[in-house]
């Protein structure tokens, strides 16, 4: 199965590679977005050399990280998906010798490959023009990793549950706004959850989003001690198992109420 | 045993019933109201291994409703569908390694890449052993000319180049069954031949199972041995090709090439079984039952108004029969 699954994820990388303009566009636009971020937290320091216990060092990091992942995290297959549906390609999807949900996930690893690209890249190149702190050791580096990994296979079946509201709407533009509306929030993308008031911190702890950019970004300066590590971990798989069950209940529910039109 | 068995199958559809304007709309949201509408009405057939059936109907008769319930994409009203001892829509995974199917203009390769790339996958996503793999790309590549497409992108196909890939891709995991839905639309005469002959070449070599769907008859009298004719969501003709066209297929269609026409030949002095298609000075297009009538009635009446030079007689095609059987002429004839 892992096979099969890694083969159509090649194939998914190859088709998306295949436009490298585009790739590259991204990661212009990105760079573009660290460098505002820059500059309105450089305009803030001014008066102060540290804000809410950060240094400017680590803001100015804390946006790389956050830019770099960005994609890593919040493209995902809702898209694609949505339009398959809408267009009736669904159809041809559901012939394929291997369950949707593995063949969604294939797709997403090709996506992924790409967006570590574009991360990596943007990465590096911010690093060179604004300069960034190192993760505090290797072995919270392996853990930032592995939170991150996990956080793609947590977001994969949230897509997947995003992408099955296709079925009932025209388009899903709406709830894909939605969707990043939530991610951006509850991830710690627009700002760090620290400066959040108390309740919504409370709700982003309970919510997996905070351990899809926020978490692993506080792994990585040192800031979680080994046991928390441990507590993220586990409070991921629960999270995924949660949402494993919701999207196979509500996809394979949309599947057989749809009746497909058709002569 | 018989590798499709279809019995007492029922398709409804609910098909919500909205109002105009907006308070309609409005009204649909609180109080949605549904018309049942029925796609297929209670058929029954078996199809043995190796069979060439042709579907046939016009739009909306339930062709595609039938295939997709064949394939487990629609979830039978009632009634029961065993392919090859597999209940598609209850176990699709395992029924769709056994079958192939294409849908129209919907297309399993990769725009983006070129087509081996995808046949590549396939050949993974369905465990195809390296030497089936080989054996049929070399086959495929053969019959259906794909030689210098195999390394284009699939975007840069034109229609008929990307149907005999997909059709090579189709068929490329040794499907037992093959699910045609119209996959000859839209294309030019030399592509249609080309796919009729793989599809016939490929059924004799492996004994596929195929069911065809189409409104190109031509298709059907290449390819099919039997004919399954529905309407209006009943089948009304189950059986061999050739049995069909002899037991609807009653007129012969004569022209006559002539000359020194001396008056127009009036209807009154005809049969009802004689009918003119055309006519003009030189020539004269006559359709005839001949059951009722020889060729040698039709010369004898005709050669009273003019002088007969040439002629030629054709029997009715598929195509003239199901036009009769759809404008509801022949029906329990």
């Amino acid at each position: 199965m892992i096979n099969k699954i890694l083969a159509i994820a090649k194939q998914n990388a190859k088709e998306g590679l295949y436009y490298r303009f585009d790739l590259l566009l991204y990661i212009f636009n990105f760079i573009i977005e660290i460098t505002v971020y820059v500059f309105i937290w450089l305009a803030i320091y001014n008066k102060g050399n540290q804000i809410l216990g950060m240094t400017f060092e680590q803001v100015t990091t804390y946006y790389i990280l956050v830019v770099s992942l960005n994609p890593i995290i919040s493209w995902g297959i809702n898209e694609t998906m949505g339009n398959a549906i809408r267009e009736g390609e669904i159809l041809r999807e559901l012939l394929n010798p291997i369950s949707y949900f593995n063949y969604y996930f294939g797709i997403r690893i090709g996506e992924l490959i790409e967006s570590i690209i574009v991360g990596i890249i943007t990465f590096i190149i911010c690093a060179l023009l604004f300069g960034v702190l190192l993760p505090s050791s290797l072995l919270n580096f392996i853990f930032f990793i592995i939170v991150i990994s996990l956080s793609v296979v947590v977001v994969y079946f949230f897509e997947l549950i995003i992408g099955t509201s296709a079925f009932y709407t025209n388009s899903i533009w709406g709830v894909e706004v939605f969707k990043r509306a939530i991610l951006s929030i509850f991830s710690g993308m627009i700002a760090p959850i620290s400066l959040f008031p108390e309740f919504l911190q409370k709700i982003a702890n309970t919510l997996p989003f905070k351990d899809c950019i926020y978490t692993p970004i506080s792994i990585y300066f040192g800031e979680l001690n080994n046991i928390e590590i441990i507590q993220v971990i586990l409070k991921q798989f629960i999270w995924i198992l949660i949402l494993y069950i919701i999207a196979k209940i509500l996809f394979n529910k949309a599947v057989k109420s749809v009746t497909v039109n058709g002569g | 045993m018989a590798i499709i068995e279809v019995k007492n199958l029922v398709k409804k559809y609910k098909i919500s019933e909205k109002e105009n304007g907006i308070l309609g709309y409005i009204k649909h949201l609180f109080h949605p109201k549904y018309k049942e509408q029925i796609a297929v009405n209670n058929i029954s057939f078996n199809i043995e291994k190796g069979e060439l059936v042709g579907y046939i109907g016009e739009n909306g008769a339930g062709k595609s409703t039938t295939i997709k319930m064949l394939t487990g994409l629609l979830t039978p009203t009632s009634g029961q569908v065993v392919v090859n001892g597999i209940v598609p829509n209850e176990k699709r995974i395992l029924n769709n390694k056994q079958i192939g199917a294409v849908f129209g203009q919907k297309t399993q390769l990769w725009w983006d890449l070129p087509v081996i790339e995808s046949f590549k996958l396939i050949k993974k996503m369905y465990e195809i052993p390296d030497e089936d793999y080989k054996n049929n790309l070399k086959k495929f590549t053969k019959i259906l000319d794909l030689k210098d497409l195999l390394d284009k992108q699939v975007k840069n196909l034109s229609l008929g180049q990307k149907m005999r890939c997909e059709i090579a891709a189709t068929f490329l995991h040794n499907p037992k069954v093959v699910y045609l839905d119209e996959p000859t639309i839209g294309l030019d005469i030399l592509v249609k031949e080309n796919i009729r002959k793989f599809i016939k070449d490929i059924n004799k070599e492996q004994h596929t199972t195929v069911i065809l769907t189409t409104h190109d008859l031509k298709d059907i009298e290449e390819v099919c041995d039997r004919i399954i004719l529905i309407d209006k969501g009943t089948i009304i003709y189950d059986g061999e090709k050739e049995v069909f066209k002899n037991k609807y297929g009653k007129h012969i269609i004569a022209e006559f090439i002539i000359q020194n026409k001396n008056s127009n030949i009036t209807v009154e002095t005809i049969e009802e079984e004689f009918e003119i298609i055309e006519e003009n000075e030189t020539s004269i297009k006559i359709k005839f039952n001949h059951e009722r009538l020889t060729i040698i009635d039709i010369v004898k009446s005709i050669s009273k108004y003019c002088e007969i030079l040439d002629m030629h007689i054709q029997e009715e095609g598929l195509e003239e029969i199901l036009k009769e059987i759809y404008r509801g002429e022949l029906i329990n004839d």
